[in-house]
């Protein structure tokens, strides 16, 4: 005991010494337990913010995957752009030198001729000419401007018309090929941002399609009261499996 | 225990199948404040909760002993039918279940008890805590509810999250007792394809001793318990 400094006031009175050290081993015991009940708090608030970072590291990965997937597939549209403006441009060159020449010139009365027989008329615009138009609103969740991977894909988002009616099937035509979907889905988030839509308390939908290799046209398109359909919305994709 | 209670107990109960999915088995059990109760203490008035509770801290003094500085885990706390009697009678008391939903009963009944910590498991074990913590673990009525092996396991990691010298406790009751028999032919009266998960499953004298025995434990004794409950209990050597 040595060189400790003294812990009773009466180095010479044994009892009130042992009472003093008595007290003093108690008062450490405690501060011992505190430290350990400490540890265990700070061992586990230690595993609660590992798996929560963890959890965060995860969905970070993955945005930036699907960033860069993006970034690829926006390149990749691009370039398929950049061709099809090269070969419109020599289609149109073509074209010029076609209607100047000499025999484009000579057939002139034979094309008029025709055209007002009804035959040689521009054909529709594929998936677009099919269903009319209608003004809604809508967002999609899974974005449809992409390259599409898969051999199907599905389509999730919501929708109502503009002029209130109600939405009462929807559907993908894919080069008039047609999926159905499912539509009446809750869409809380929507409801609470936009206010109540009497004739479409639940505007969600989703839609599974086939996605072939190559260019389609796709066209969403809603039942409107059960009667005519209308677009919600169309675009060109295409479709390019993964090369293995 | 009212007849709608004990109805919606019944239904609540999972196939036997299912005892190992504890965490499912549990959180089913525990669907609103009176099925928990009735789940883990099989009645549902607070008075008796207490009283029961206070009883069991009477055991630990008598077998194990309560320090006022002590840290304390319970496994299985269910409502923390002991845990808030004997929060006033220790330093820190950190209960854990498998079962979150229990664990919210729990939390109610301890909102003015600030010296207590609640911790859902993950699965069997007690991976949540550090070695070396605790100076007394206890488990009470809990190992009728679990398959042998998972009770070998919670006394190897009890001995783990022990200090050196800390205490541990574990209780079940007898096959040799006229309560434990009762609960064993009540057992064998179910039906075989509708055992429920939760049927409680006795233990002997030598099961307790061996896992304490081989966990590492010295000064192992089994005790037969006035309840006719068996209990063994340990201390970590130094």
């Amino acid at each position: 005991m040595d060189g400790l400094p003294p812990v009773s006031p009466a180095p010479g009175d044994p009892g009130a010494r042992l009472a003093a050290l008595q007290a003093e081993l108690e008062s450490v015991r405690r501060r011992e337990a505190e430290f350990r009940a400490k540890m265990v708090h700070e061992f586990l608030d230690r595993g609660e913010r590992n798996t929560y970072v963890h959890v965060l590291h995860e969905e970070r990965a993955a945005l930036v995957k699907r960033q860069q997937e993006s970034f690829a597939d926006l390149e990749d549209l691009t370039r398929k752009i950049e061709a099809e403006s090269a070969r419109v441009a020599a289609l149109e060159a073509e074209l010029a030198e076609i209607r100047g020449s000499w025999l484009w010139r000579v057939s002139a009365p034979v094309r008029a001729a025709a055209r007002a027989l009804g035959r040689g008329a521009p054909a529709p615009a594929a998936g677009r000419a099919g269903v009319e138009g209608g003004v809604f609103a809508y967002y999609l969740h899974t974005s449809p401007f992409r390259i599409y991977r898969d051999d199907r894909f599905t389509l999730r988002g919501w929708a109502w018309p503009q002029d209130g009616r109600a939405v009462t099937a929807v559907r993908v035509s894919l080069d008039g090929r047609v999926f159905e979907g499912r539509h009446g889905l809750e869409e809380p988030e929507v409801i609470a941002r936009y206010g109540p839509q009497a004739a479409n308390p639940k505007p969600g939908f989703e839609i599974t399609f086939e996605t072939p290799p190559g260019r389609h046209s796709l066209s969403l398109e809603a039942q409107i009261d059960g009667a005519a359909w209308r677009r919600i919305m169309a675009t060109t994709i295409w479709c390019e499996p993964r090369s293995r | 225990m009212s007849d709608e209670a004990k109805a919606r107990w019944q239904a609540a109960a999972a196939s036997l199948g299912e005892r190992s999915a504890y965490k499912k088995v549990w959180d089913l059990q525990a669907g609103d404040p009176d099925l928990a109760s009735l789940s883990v203490a099989g009645h549902t008035d607070e008075a008796t909760l207490e009283l029961t509770g206070r009883g069991f801290i009477d055991t630990l003094r008598s077998t194990v002993g309560v320090d006022r500085d002590d840290v304390v885990l319970e496994i299985g706390c269910g409502i923390a039918r002991v845990g808030r009697p004997l929060s006033l009678e220790c330093l820190h008391w950190f209960g854990a279940d498998i079962s979150g939903v229990m664990l919210g009963h729990a939390a109610a009944r301890l909102r003015d008890r600030p010296n207590t910590t609640l911790v859902e498991l993950a699965t069997v074990g007690l991976q949540e805590f550090p070695r070396d913590a605790f100076d007394l673990a206890y488990c009470t009525i809990v190992f009728m509810h679990l398959f042998e092996w998972d009770r070998y396991r919670y006394v190897e990691e009890v001995f783990r999250v022990l200090r050196p010298g800390g205490r541990c406790y574990f209780d079940n009751f007898s096959l040799d007792s006229e309560h434990g028999w009762n609960v064993f032919m009540d057992g064998a009266r179910y039906p075989l394809e509708r055992r429920p998960a939760h049927l409680s499953m006795s233990s002997s004298r030598e099961e307790l001793g061996t896992y304490l025995g081989r966990a590492g434990f010295a000064d192992v004794r089994v005790h037969d318990l006035p309840n006719e409950l068996i209990a063994a209990t340990g201390r970590k050597p130094d």
